[in-house]
């Protein structure tokens, strides 16, 4: 026994002494990548990594002569390819598990991304925590080389934008890497990545000049929910139509939006909840979808005449409000069904709800998808006004 | 000192006997010796042999004196013939202190070795000794290790004896029972167990018994010396022995039915069996209230963890498992790290090793000169390591958590296989990052559950499991709760106390 516990430590040391610190890396030999962005380049592709430099983003004050990153590109036939053919320029191995956001490029997006995604969710160094984004009108490379003011970071600001304004203004949807491939992967369903522009002048915005300006001349900006179908880009929604998508998904948590009151000018409501319920329905052998929203709003901004005190009043804005919230979300659904991307999910809730009639319109779904007949029906319930009742603007009339 | 001597038995004669004794003890200065005469004509003479620093002078006043006031009634009675003269001697005596009769040499030297004035009597080859034990001694002060906030202040000290009152005044119990040895062929120490009779597991005594009877050395200076001969486990880092300076916690000990081993000469009481939950339980814990003690309990375990792990942990955090380090944090220890010649095992090595160099040399200095070791260690640790660019100032700050952590465990004697597994796991992290820390832990924890204390599981009551002993290991129930004594150390008497959860007033 005693002889054999000898064995098996000799055994463990050797484990020790042998392996040689496998896998083993000091934190100063890693180029901590944050950023990736994919671009077309002739036939290759082109890798862009934006790599941290953390003496210049420690809390410490940093040296002050570097930039809080720096950016390399490399072209290869495949994504992790170029990505190893980094390391000619980088001192250091780029170590991708904090990755923050991945950019693609319009172009390389109308042409598909199944291709470069692949790599990516194989690769165990990579977490799938990441944001994937669409460099609306531009290439990724440029956008990682924009410096950001307050979040020194770009990757980070691009993430920490993307969260908020998801949040709080819901144009935005923030799709990770698993949630995009599952859409991806399934035949019937299409997705959406939101999209970033680059607002001013390249050059400008890759130097440190533009963090010293109170309004800087360069930045990057979310713009529109670009609209794939299959793989490839195919159509951007607008604002408007962006929040459309999110009522229809149930992702907004908070925003803010204005109708028009029955008098003229405009009231501001805030949203404070919203739910959103999406259900399948065979009607004479006809899927239909019934789409249930239900809005809590608080008054926020009175710009007209109307007495909020008056029951009547509300009811009335209730309806103005109903009316406006179908219009974004019929709009939204028009979008998607002149290019017959289900980027909804409605052939998942047709499968839910009756999964014969599914089989029988699976076939042809992205023509059934466009003739789909959609009911949407929404609740609204304005709640409270605020620290005050009736505008400024009413009260001096009554007097 | 060759052997025969000593077993001689006593000569008749004085000064013969005296001689004797002087031989024996090489004529050292210290032994004293001289005779009275209890009456005029010194017919009845009387000799005292005694050494010098271990007697109490007033003590030996009383024998003598004793003695002489009462000599010429003495001297009647013997004059009657109908008494032997050394009994009367000794009743006349007996008021002075414990009083032993002694026929040879062996018995009279070890009897004046312990403090005893030994009183020979002209013509008998019997000798009387009287105890009249004294010599310096320290009195009973505040314990240094394991001070606490709230609890008795009073500590044993290096003398037996009153370490045996302190512990027999808190337990004033005819089953509070003591045996008495001397253990050490030269140094004759007394070594004393305690134990509470009807609660002590038997076998448990038996086992101290068999275990000190086996010791053959030369000396004992200290309970330690005791502790490495009857521990269950020599090749252990884990102390399964407990020992402590404070009477409270020996008592404590006992009524659960614990057995003390009192070593003369050192304030330190060891206590048998240990368990390891013991080690992270202060007396104060039963002093406090219980909701407090049960949060400082788990204090003391995540302390544990802390000071075992937090270099290892960082090692492998740092140099294998960057992916679980959240971002911001990762840029600044990477910030950290920029520059520095060392990786992060060496570095956390060279600044483990830095803080147990200063441990030790705080440890050994007189307290003035330990103050300013503190502010070298502060300086050298804290600014210069870092300002000279040798180590990250986040590797200042594990090492100090770490050191600090290990304060926190109220035993000493834990604390030390805390440092020494501590280095085993940097190791394992640095080489196998988290799935080494993990290997080492599952050894470490495999090991702990291997050990016994006198036949008791290491680290019962956790493993094996007993749910009703929970109420004492990492919580702290009110003291109504805790009716039951520990389980797996004793299983008779079991019931301690029998007490409503609460004595509010009933309103109807």
């Amino acid at each position: 026994m005693i002889r054999l516990g000898r064995i098996f430590c000799t055994l463990i040391l050797l484990g020790v002494v042998l392996s040689g610190c496998w896998d083993r890396h000091e934190l100063n030999d890693l180029a901590i990548t944050v950023g990736v962005g994919f671009d077309k380049s002739g036939k290759e592709y082109l890798v862009t990594t934006q790599i941290v430099n953390p003496n210049e983003v420690a809390s410490k004050k940093g040296s002050g002569y570097s930039t809080p990153i720096t950016t390399f590109s490399a072209s290869g036939v495949s994504v992790l390819e170029a990505a190893r053919k980094l390391t000619t320029l980088t001192p250091r191995k780029i170590f991708a598990s904090h990755l923050r956001i991945l950019v693609i490029s319009e172009e390389l997006a109308r042409e598909g991304v199944s291709k470069v995604l692949d790599g990516l969710s194989r690769d165990h160094e990579v977490r799938s925590d990441f944001y994937i984004i669409v460099a609306k009108g531009t290439t990724a490379a440029k956008v990682l080389q924009i410096l950001t003011p307050i979040e020194r970071i770009p990757a980070n600001k691009m993430f920490k934008t993307l969260e908020t304004s998801e949040k709080a203004w819901a144009p935005t949807v923030s799709v990770q890497l698993d949630r995009f491939i599952r859409n991806l992967s399934k035949p019937t369903r299409d997705s959406v990545l939101t999209g970033i522009r680059l607002n001013g002048d390249l050059e400008k915005g890759k130097s440190k000049s533009v963090l010293s300006e109170t309004k800087p001349s360069t930045y990057l900006e979310y713009s529109g929910i670009a609209l794939f179908k299959k793989d490839k880009l195919v159509d951007w929604l607008n604002a408007e139509e962006s929040k459309g998508y999110n009522y229809i998904m149930g992702n907004v948590k908070s925003t803010m939006g204005h109708v028009t009151c029955p008098k003229g000018g405009t009231i501001s409501l805030e949203i404070i909840r919203a739910k959103t319920k999406m259900k399948g329905h065979v009607v004479n052998g006809k899927p239909e979808i019934n789409i249930q929203v239900f809005l809590e709003e608080n008054v926020s901004e009175v710009q007209c005449q109307i007495d909020l005190l008056d029951p009547n009043t509300v009811s009335e804005l209730e309806r103005i409000v109903e009316t406006k919230l179908k219009q974004v979300m019929f709009s939204t659904i028009k979008k998607a069904k002149q290019n017959k991307a289900d980027i909804f999910g409605f052939g998942d809730a047709i499968e839910d709800a009756s999964p014969k009639t599914w089989l029988k319109v699976k076939s042809d779904w992205e023509n059934e998808f466009a003739k789909l007949k959609v009911n949407i029906d929404a609740e609204i319930n304005i709640r409270r006004f605020g620290t005050t009742n009736n505008s400024i603007i009413v009260r001096p009339i009554e007097e | 000192m060759e052997q025969h001597i000593l077993q001689q038995s006593l000569y008749l004669d004085i000064g013969l006997n005296i001689a004797q004794i002087n031989t024996i003890f090489g004529h050292s200065s210290d032994i004293v010796t001289g005779e009275l005469c209890l009456d005029a004509e010194a017919n009845y003479k009387i000799g005292y042999v005694y050494l010098e620093q271990l007697v109490n002078n007033s003590a030996f006043q009383d024998v003598t004196n004793a003695l002489l006031s009462g000599s010429a009634q003495l001297i009647e009675t013997i004059n009657t013939g109908f008494y032997h003269p050394p009994d009367l001697i000794k009743n006349t005596i007996h008021a002075c202190g414990k009083v032993q009769t002694i026929e040879d040499f062996h018995g009279l030297c070890q009897n004046m070795l312990t403090g005893e004035t030994v009183i020979l009597i002209d013509g008998y080859a019997i000798a009387l000794s009287v105890n009249t034990a004294g010599g310096d001694m320290r009195s009973v002060e505040e314990p240094s290790t394991q001070s606490v906030v709230r609890g008795p202040r009073d500590g044993f000290t290096e003398s037996i004896g009153t370490n045996i009152s302190l512990i027999r005044k808190r337990i004033k119990s005819p089953n509070l029972w003591l045996e008495t040895m001397a253990i050490g062929r030269v140094t004759q120490t007394t070594v004393s167990i305690m134990y509470i009779n009807g609660i002590v597991n038997d076998k448990i005594v038996e086992e101290i018994h068999r275990r000190l009877a086996r010791i053959d050395i030369d000396g004992i200076l200290e309970s330690g010396n005791i502790e490495e001969l009857i521990q269950d486990e020599t090749f252990t880092p884990f102390p399964t022995l407990y020992n402590t300076e404070r009477p409270d916690v020996i008592a404590s000990g006992l009524l659960e039915g614990r057995v003390a081993i009192l070593v003369d000469g050192t304030p330190f009481v060891l206590e048998a069996p240990a368990l390891f939950t013991q080690f992270f339980q202060s007396a104060e814990d039963y002093y406090q209230r219980a909701e407090f003690a049960t949060l400082i309990r788990i204090l003391r375990y995540i302390c544990f963890f802390i000071s075992l792990m937090a270099p290892s942990f960082y090692i492998a955090m740092t140099t294998f498992h960057q992916e679980l380090v959240p971002s911001s944090l990762l840029f600044n220890l990477a910030a950290q790290r920029e520059g520095i010649p060392f990786p992060a095992f060496v570095e956390a090595l060279l600044m483990e090793v830095t803080f147990e160099i200063l441990r030790e040399a705080g440890v050994r200095l007189p307290k003035t000169v330990g103050q300013a070791v503190s502010i070298v260690g502060a300086l050298v640790i804290g600014q210069g390591a870092v300002n000279a660019g040798l180590v990250s100032p986040a590797m200042v700050i594990v090492v100090a958590i770490t050191a600090i952590s290990n304060f926190v465990i109220p035993s000493f004697s834990m604390g030390i296989p805390i440092r020494i597994i501590r280095f085993i796991l940097m190791i394992f992290a640095a080489t196998f990052g988290l799935f080494g820390v993990t290997v080492g832990l599952i050894g470490m924890v495999q090991h702990l559950c291997s050990l016994r204390s006198f036949g008791v599981p290491y680290m019962s009551p956790m493993a094996p499991f007993i749910l009703d002993d929970q109420k004492d290991t990492i919580l702290r129930f009110p003291q109504w709760a805790l009716f039951a004594r520990p389980r797996f150390i004793s299983q008779k008497n079991n019931i301690r106390e029998n007490n409503a959860p609460t004595t509010k007033p009933k309103w109807k």
